[in-house]
């Protein structure tokens, strides 16, 4: 040996074969408090409804909530929370709400549920 | 009887994107009114643009029902980008406060000149009229009783009630309340105090469902901005209180403020309401809340 640190040649294309969910965080609910918790539900595209009805798409078994409670729709300005004149409202960081559009760490409150809102990349 | 009451814009004197201000909003004064489908707006800062794109979803001939606090830039920079208003068969009228007062209209045309904006105000292709609030400065539309309350503010400015079947939103931006205490050094001298506001200023918010306010300094930050035309926002609960107001929204939110300092603040506010045994609730305003002022605010 004289002394020369020889490196490993590294073929570009190693990088570009790392999975892409590495790169990226879904946008989440994060059921806090209530029935069913600890619980993540992860968020999709499109227009969700919220309830204890065993028609919604995201259901959520609280006596508290209305069949259909609330809606969740993913707009270009980010995710839409709305309430579907629910008997005991929608609150976002505790403020009662027709609707909300979701920022990161929002908490929200549906029956005696409480849920974080983790906003993806 | 819903009153949805939506913000599009909460931001006091400059617009303000960036992650600091990403949770409450950095676009400037736009508050919509929707009673019973009558579309009632208040400003036009940069939260019209927003306001505009969302209104032109919905279906049917527009007519806004449009009132200003004044005419300062963060009060209507928003309404050349206000996509109805190009559209023909639209309809928007522009509010003045007393008989025969059009000055509001004529200074929104006046932004928009070649030396300001590229598109000029007689391109609009929107029906757009100047009306007045009549000699009381108070008027019925579709109903819902507007009235309109002096402020203290450079160059004036003016807070607004609407009610409908008892339910009632008040909009007041802009109004240096520590100028019209009848003891300007009381918040000095006894910090804890509730204010002296002035009568006829409580009685313009009594008992409303929903006071909108001014609330854009911290008590540390105010004796450095005497005069610049917005409250210490302590000042602003203790209006809140005095006048039975149900619920408080904190506006006109500091450009230096990041989210943290907003909520900081609201927290201040709160333990201020508990001190002089109040249930006021008490929360900032923040871009793309929708509310039912009509509804209790608590849980159950």
């Amino acid at each position: 040996m004289d002394g020369k640190v020889i490196f490993a040649r590294t073929e570009m294309t190693d990088i570009s074969v790392l999975p892409q969910r590495l790169f990226t965080r879904p946008h989440l609910f994060q059921v806090v408090a209530g029935e069913a918790m600890p619980r993540n539900i992860t968020l999709g595209d499109g227009k969700v409804t919220i309830g204890r009805g065993s028609d919604c798409g995201m259901r959520l078994l609280s006596s508290d909530l209305s069949r259909k409670h609330a809606t969740l729709e993913r707009t270009r300005r980010g995710y839409l929370l709305s309430d579907l004149e629910s008997r005991n409202g929608v609150f976002v960081n505790e403020v009662r709400i027709e609707s909300a559009l979701l920022r990161d760490g929002d908490t929200i409150q549906l029956g005696n549920m409480q849920i974080v809102y983790h906003e993806g990349s | 009887m819903p009153v949805l009451v939506r913000f599009w814009g909460v931001r006091g004197s400059i617009p303000t994107p960036g992650r600091a201000t990403y949770r409450y909003g950095g676009n400037t004064a736009c508050v919509e009114l929707d009673v019973d489908g009558t579309t009632l707006v208040c400003d036009a800062g940069t939260g019209a643009r927003e306001l505009g794109v969302e209104l032109m979803g919905r279906k049917g001939p527009l007519h806004v029902h449009w009132f200003f606090s004044h005419m300062h830039w963060d009060h209507i920079q928003g309404f050349p980008f206000f996509t109805p208003v190009y559209v023909p068969g639209h309809r928007f009228t522009i509010y003045g406060t007393r008989d025969g007062d059009t000055r509001f209209a004529r200074l929104l045309s006046g932004q928009m000149r070649s030396a300001y904006f590229p598109v000029d105000f007689s391109e609009l292709r929107g029906n757009i009229e100047a009306a007045d609030l009549g000699p009381t400065m108070e008027r019925e539309i579709d109903g819902v009783t507007v009235r309109c309350f002096e402020q203290h503010h450079p160059g004036l400015s003016y807070g607004y009630a609407f009610e409908k079947d008892g339910v009632k939103v008040v909009y007041s931006t802009d109004n240096e309340i520590d100028m019209m205490l009848r003891d300007p050094e009381q918040p000095l001298r006894d910090p804890g105090a509730l204010r002296d506001v002035p009568a006829d200023l409580v009685d313009f918010c009594r008992d409303a469902a929903l006071l909108i306010c001014d609330a854009q300094y911290r008590d540390e930050d105010y004796p450095m901005r005497v005069g610049w035309g917005h409250p210490r926002a302590t000042t602003t609960v203790d209006l809140a209180i005095r006048a039975g107001v149900k619920q408080l929204a904190l506006f006109h939110h500091d450009p230096m403020h990041s989210d943290e300092e907003v909520e900081e603040l609201v927290a201040a506010c709160r333990a201020r309401a508990e001190a002089h045994g109040s249930d006021l609730f008490i929360f900032a305003a923040r871009e793309g809340f929708t509310l039912r002022a009509d509804l209790p605010h608590r849980p159950g």
